[in-house]
């Protein structure tokens, strides 16, 4: 379990940077994390399972200027650990606790916007130090204490990580025996929820005029084609 | 002097790291800073170097992926100052300050309003056909035009310098943004028709009352539009649907299905 754990953890931290810090080749976007954790992990389905139910969950949430969207990186990752270290461990691999993982995942994961707030405050002594720097004509310093930047953006990865992981550790052990079955019953729906969820909210937000009819044009065309052509 | 190509690749890839230590006091200042200084080294003395580097260290902002145009045309006005002297016409600071916004408004619109939802869209459809190389697709298709933004924009922002910001215009990219959102749109319209679809399928259910998954959508987007936040949306659509499943379960005991 601590294996599965620190696996999780290297890739909360390189996700966790590409999100905001460097490169930003969107390795974070959940719909990467989670499979390439679920493949890490020798699961690689609920990896993608996971990805799909995050992936539009906050992506109308732009990352403009000095917003700090909700973090779906370690919720999705964690998510996907969590269901496949308690599967395991609770000899359940199965849907169901991949969506109760889910769902404390999300809730929990609310802590990595005040991690990843904290980060940037914490980059604010850097200017000063960097002028103090330039001042004295110390420019490899100066150019240190940019990447020195990098290490609050990774704690902030894996401190919302390791949280998220610590709470579903705690709390869906003992939750599971209580919720196994309705969760059965509504698995198939959660499902299917939450990717809709996602892109209502898309809906709500695009600043796109007749989002709204392009959006059920598009919906309704595909479904009646899907029906005509059905066996 | 003209700055050669590997001093131009190092200024490059160090734009890759932009954002390292962004804060809210200079958002990308030090990066902007971090990536211009193999160039400056070329440019300026090392006296010169303080004056110039405490003037690019302040307060710098817009879209990563068009950071790389800003820094090109900077660094070719940077180096015609260091030729020519000091030329009022066009001073580099006002410059930054007058390109970054509009550029970081076109970029967020661009890539983060549309590209992004665009391909994740697209992703989707092979993510829920169970093909694991899905992420794969989204990388490979997602990261094209950025790169290409960040390799070609930079490399013109260093060849003409002020006069880059026609190639914006040229290109009318706030246009192109409007373009990619609505196919975003209307990709995420199929692909949610896909997922009721498949949803009733699999499930045995007729596929007629599928399309009524279109009303609570339309409610849910209302309520995003009205301010309710995504996580509270997600859990009283959850809690709703749990609690069903328990009561489920007492019906089909009841009626001993």
């Amino acid at each position: 379990m601590i294996l599965e754990l620190l696996i999780g953890g290297v890739i909360a931290l390189v996700c966790g940077l590409d999100r905001v810090a460097m490169l930003q080749i969107l390795v974070s976007r959940p719909i990467v994390a989670a499979p390439v954790t679920g493949l890490l992990l020798g699961e690689p389905l609920i990896g993608l399972q996971v990805g799909v139910m995050v992936e539009l969950l906050w992506l109308a949430r732009l990352p403009v200027g000095a917003a700090v969207p909700p973090d779906d990186t370690q919720v999705a990752i964690a998510a996907t650990v969590l269901s496949i270290t308690l599967g395991h461990q609770l000899e359940a691999l199965s849907v169901e606790l991949m969506l109760l993982s889910l769902l404390v995942a999300l809730l929990v994961g609310k802590v990595g916007q005040y991690f990843d707030h904290c980060a940037r405050n914490y980059n604010s002594i850097l200017p000063v130090q960097t002028d103090r720097a330039l001042e004295n004509g110390l420019f490899g310093r100066a150019q240190l204490l940019h990447l020195r930047g990098l290490l609050s953006f990774s704690a902030a990865a894996l401190l919302t990580y390791f949280t998220i992981v610590t709470c579903g550790l705690l709390l869906i052990p003992p939750i599971w025996p209580w919720l196994q079955i309705s969760m059965s019953y509504s698995a198939g729906l959660l499902q299917l929820a939450l990717p809709l969820i996602g892109v209502a909210v898309i809906l709500g937000t695009i600043n796109v005029s007749r989002a709204i009819t392009l959006f059920c044009a598009s919906f309704g065309m595909a479904f009646l084609l899907m029906w005509l052509v059905q066996p | 002097m003209r700055l050669g190509w590997q001093t131009r690749l190092h200024v490059w890839f160090r734009l890759l790291f932009l954002q390292a230590s962004w804060s809210y006091q200079r958002m990308q200042g030090l990066g902007f800073l971090f990536a211009l200084l193999p160039g400056l080294r070329k440019i300026y003395s090392e006296e010169q170097m303080r004056e110039v580097s405490l003037r690019h260290a302040g307060y710098f902002n817009t879209h990563p992926y068009l950071a790389p145009l800003v820094v090109g045309a900077v660094l070719k006005l940077e180096e015609e100052r260091a030729i020519h002297g000091e030329d009022r016409s066009i001073d580099i600071d006002d410059f930054k300050e007058i390109v970054a916004a509009p550029y970081a408004a076109i970029g967020d619109a661009l890539f983060w309003g549309g590209l992004r939802p665009l391909v994740a869209g697209i992703t989707l459809f092979f993510a829920v056909k169970g093909i694991v190389w899905a992420p794969l697709i989204f990388l490979l298709v997602f990261n094209l035009f950025p790169f290409w933004f960040r390799i070609v924009f930079f490399e013109y922002g260093y060849r003409h310098g002020i006069k880059s910001v026609a190639y914006i215009q040229e290109h009318n990219l706030p246009d192109w943004a409007v373009r990619i959102k609505e196919a975003a749109v209307v990709v995420l319209g199929g692909l949610c028709a896909f997922m009721v679809f498949s949803h009733l399928l699999d499930h045995q259910l007729p596929s007629w009352p599928g399309l009524l998954a279109l009303v609570p959508m339309i409610l849910l987007g209302v309520g995003a539009r009205r301010g309710m936040s995504t996580l509270l949306l997600i859990f009283i659509t959850c809690t709703i649907i749990i609690v069903a499943g328990i009561f489920w379960i007492d019906v089909a005991l009841f009626l001993k299905l």
